[in-house]
C-alpha cells in the first residue's frame, strides 16, 4: 500500500509554544483519523503537510515528494478547511468551476467536475443558487466538493463535522465513508470526537500537546481486546466459578457474565465453563470495546482528554 | 442525456429526453495544468468581479454605472465640440479651447479614482474576510501569484475604463469633423498621448486601490479610506502649497496623493492648467515629477507584494 503521507520528527514551534514534537506517523491509503484535543497539534499537522507553514526541524512527504515546497503536488491533494471559506455572492457551480480551475483543470473539464461532484454531495438541485443562501450542512457539503473537484489522491480535512447538529454529522462523515469507497480517494481527518473517529476511520493517530500518542487501525485498536458478554437464566455464580477454574478472568457486571480481554480459545473455554456449571444460556456476544473505553482501561489515560461523541460533556 | 449500456439508472430521476444513468464517479485523467492555469483562473476571476458578471443584479451596478458615466462624459466632450462646430463654423471649437484629450483625466479623474476605491476591494476583500483565500493558498499557486493575478485584472479593467472614454471622445470628434479622415491625420498624436496617459493613470489608481485593500477584509472600509487618503492629501497639499513658500511647499505638496498621475498627463499633453494653476508641485522639475509618478505608484505595489508575501491561513 503507498505511503501518502510521513512526519519524519516533524516539529513545529510558535516561539515558546510547542505545536508538534517529534511527530513520526505515515498514512496509507483508506481513512485516517487525527484524533486529539484542542491544540493537540491536528491542525498544524494539516497545514505542514500544505505547506501552508514549515516545520521547524523534521521533514514531511506528501505524495511520495519530498518537502511541502513544491507547488505541483498541490494539484492531487484536497483540504477543506475548518472554519468558514466560501464566497456568498457566487453559486456552487461557478465556485466550484473556479476552484477546479485554480487546481489546474482546463475550463471546459473543470466545468463538467463542477457539476459531477456537486451530484455526488447530493447539491445537484441547488447548484445555481448562491451559496450565501444555503444552510449550514450545505455549505459543508460545498467545502467538501471543492476539496473533491479536482480528483485529488488525498483529501485533508480538518474538523470535517465541527458546528453541524447530529443529524448534519451523521451526512458528513457518510458523505467522508462515500468518498473513500466509491470514489476511491483516501482521507485524512482531524477531530476531537472519538465517536467520528471510530466510526469513520480504518486507522487513527492519537495526538496529545503536540506529540504522537497511539497508532494503528481502528479494528485492532478494538477487536484486539474483544470483550464477551454472557447472559444466563440462572446459576450465574457457577458459571463465574466455572469459568475462574478454566483460567478465564470474568466478572459479575449488571446481571451479565462479562468476560475482558477475551482472545481466540476463549469461546471454548467458555462453553466448557457453562456445561460444567449446568447455566442455561440466555444470550452470548463479543462486546467491542468503543475506542473511549481503551484510552480509559488500557493507556493509563485516566482522563481522557476527548470527549466521545454524544457525551453530553 | 447520454445513457450507458451497464450503467445503474439513479432512482426518483425522470427526464423527458430520456432516462438519467448515474455514471458512478469517475476519476479524472485528463490535463493537470499547474501553477499558469491556476494563474490564469485568478486573473479571470478577478476581471468578473470587477466587472460583477456572474454575481447576481447588484454586484454589476456600481461598476457599470461608472463605466457609463465616464462614457457619457467623453460623449458629452465630444457634443460640445460638434454643437460648437455647428453653430460657430468648423474649426471654432478648436479655436475655442474647448475641453478634449488633455482635459479629460483632469474632468473625469475622480470618477477613476473613486472607481478603484469602490471596486478595487473587491478583488482582495472577500476572499480574506469570506476564507476562500485558504482555499487557494492550497493549490498549486502562491499567494504572490495570486495577488499579481488580481492586480493585473484590475488593472486590465481600469485601462479599459479609462481608454474607452478618450477612444469614444476621439471617435466622437473625428465624426463630428467635416472630414473625419483629415481630422485623425491632424491630430493623430492624440491617441498615444491618451493611452499613455490612461496607462498612468490606471496603473496607479490601481495599485492604491489594492494596497488599501490588503489592509481590511472590510471592503468598504477600504472604499472609505482610499477616498479620505486622496481628500485629505489633497487638502493638505492645497494648504502647504500656498502657506510654505519657495521649492519647499512644492515638494511638499507633492503629497496630494489624487494629483500624481495628472503630472504624468500635464507632461504628455503639455499642459500647465489641467491642475488648475495655483498647484505647486506642478511647478517642480520634470524628472521630479516623473519620479514622484514612479515612487508612488511603485510603494503600494511593494507594500502589497510584501503583506500578501507574507500571507498565512
Amino acid at each position: 500500500m503507498d505511503t501518502l503521507l510521513r512526519a519524519e520528527k516533524l516539529t513545529k514551534h510558535y516561539g515558546p509554544v510547542v505545536a508538534l514534537e517529534s511527530a513520526q506517523f505515515d498514512v496509507v491509503e483508506g481513512v485516517t483519523g487525527l484524533l486529539g484535543s484542542n491544540g493537540a497539534g491536528k491542525s498544524t499537522a494539516i497545514k505542514l503537510f500544505l505547506g501552508l507553514i514549515s516545520p521547524t526541524s523534521g521533514s514531511m512527504q506528501v505524495l511520495g515528494v519530498e518537502s511541502s515546497e513544491s507547488l505541483e503536488v498541490r494539484s492531487r491533494l484536497g483540504y477543506m478547511p475548518e472554519h468558514d471559506c466560501l464566497p456568498n455572492n457566487v453559486t456552487a457551480a461557478e465556485f466550484l468551476t473556479h476552484m477546479a480551475q485554480v487546481s489546474g483543470l482546463p475550463p471546459s473539464q473543470a466545468r463538467s467536475r463542477a457539476a459531477d461532484t456537486l451530484r455526488h454531495v447530493g447539491l445537484f438541485e441547488e447548484r445555481y443558487r448562491p451559496i450565501g443562501g444555503y444552510s449550514t450542512g450545505m455549505k459543508q457539503r460545498v467545502k467538501l466538493a471543492q476539496a473533491l473537484v479536482h480528483d485529488p489522491a488525498l483529501i485533508l480535512l480538518d474538523e470535517p463535522t465541527a458546528g453541524l447538529d447530529p443529524g448534519g454529522r451523521e451526512e458528513m462523515l457518510d458523505l467522508v465513508r462515500k468518498t473513500h469507497a466509491e470514489f476511491g480517494i483516501s482521507l485524512m481527518l482531524s477531530s476531537h470526537l472519538m465517536g467520528d473517529v471510530e466510526r469513520t476511520c480504518d486507522r487513527i493517530v492519537v495526538l496529545e500537546d503536540g506529540r504522537v500518542v497511539q497508532q494503528g487501525e481502528v479494528t485492532g485498536f478494538t477487536e484486539e481486546l474483544e470483550t464477551i458478554f454472557i447472559e444466563v437464566e440462572e446459576r450465574r455464580a457457577e458459571l463465574l466459578e466455572a469459568l475462574k477454574r478454566l483460567g478465564v478472568e470474568a466478572s459479575d457486571e449488571d446481571g451479565a457474565v462479562i468476560v475482558p480481554e477475551a482472545g481466540t480459545d476463549t469461546y471454548e473455554l467458555i462453553s466448557k465453563a457453562l456445561v460444567e456449571a449446568q447455566a442455561p444460556l440466555r444470550r452470548l456476544g463479543p462486546r467491542r470495546h468503543a475506542l473511549s473505553e481503551i484510552f480509559e482501561d488500557t493507556n493509563g489515560l485516566s482522563a481522557p482528554p476527548f470527549a466521545a461523541a454524544g457525551d453530553p460533556e | 442525456m447520454t445513457s450507458f449500456p451497464g450503467a445503474q439508472p439513479e432512482s426518483g430521476t425522470s427526464a423527458r429526453e430520456g432516462r438519467v444513468f448515474d455514471l458512478g464517479y469517475r476519476t479524472y485523467e485528463g490535463p493537470r495544468e499547474g501553477r499558469n492555469r491556476a494563474r490564469l483562473a485568478v486573473y479571470i476571476d478577478g476581471l468578473r468581479i470587477a466587472l460583477g458578471l456572474g454575481r447576481g443584479g447588484r454586484a454589476k451596478i456600481l461598476p457599470w454605472l461608472f463605466v457609463a458615466v465616464a462614457i457619457g462624459i467623453g460623449l458629452i466632450f465630444a457634443l460640445i465640440a460638434g454643437a460648437v462646430d455647428r453653430v460657430a463654423g468648423a474649426g471654432a471649437a478648436e479655436a475655442a479651447d474647448l475641453p478634449s484629450h488633455a482635459d479629460y483625466y483632469t474632468g473625469a479623474g475622480v470618477l477613476l479614482f473613486l472607481f478603484a476605491a469602490v471596486v478595487g476591494p473587491e478583488l482582495l476583500c472577500p476572499d480574506r474576510h469570506n476564507g476562500v483565500i485558504n482555499l487557494y493558498l492550497v493549490r498549486p499557486i502562491t499567494s504572490v501569484d495570486y495577488v499579481a493575478a488580481r492586480f493585473l485584472a484590475f488593472l486590465t479593467v481600469m485601462l479599459v475604463v479609462a481608454w474607452l472614454p478618450q477612444i469614444v471622445l476621439l471617435a466622437g470628434l473625428a465624426f463630428g469633423a467635416p472630414q473625419p479622415g483629415d481630422y485623425l491625420t491632424d491630430n493623430w498624436t492624440d491617441i498615444p498621448k491618451f493611452l499613455g496617459a490612461g496607462a498612468a493613470l490606471a496603473v496607479y489608481t490601481t495599485s492604491m486601490g489594492l494596497a488599501v485593500a490588503a489592509f481590511t477584509t472590510r471592503r468598504g472600509y477600504a472604499s472609505v479610506g482610499l477616498v479620505g487618503l486622496f481628500i485629505i492629501t489633497q487638502f493638505a497639499a492645497g494648504i502647504i502649497g500656498e502657506e510654505v513658500e519657495g521649492a519647499t511647499g512644492e515638494w511638499l505638496s507633492l503629497i496630494s496623493l489624487s494629483d500624481i498621475p495628472m503630472h504624468i498627463n500635464e507632461l504628455i499633453f503639455e499642459t500647465d492648467d489641467s491642475l488648475g494653476g495655483g498647484f505647486a508641485a506642478g511647478n517642480l522639475p520634470t524628472g521630479v515629477r516623473i519620479g514622484a509618478f514612479f515612487a508612488f505608484t511603485a510603494a503600494p505595489i511593494l507594500v502589497l507584494w510584501y503583506r500578501y508575501r507574507s500571507l498565512t491561513v
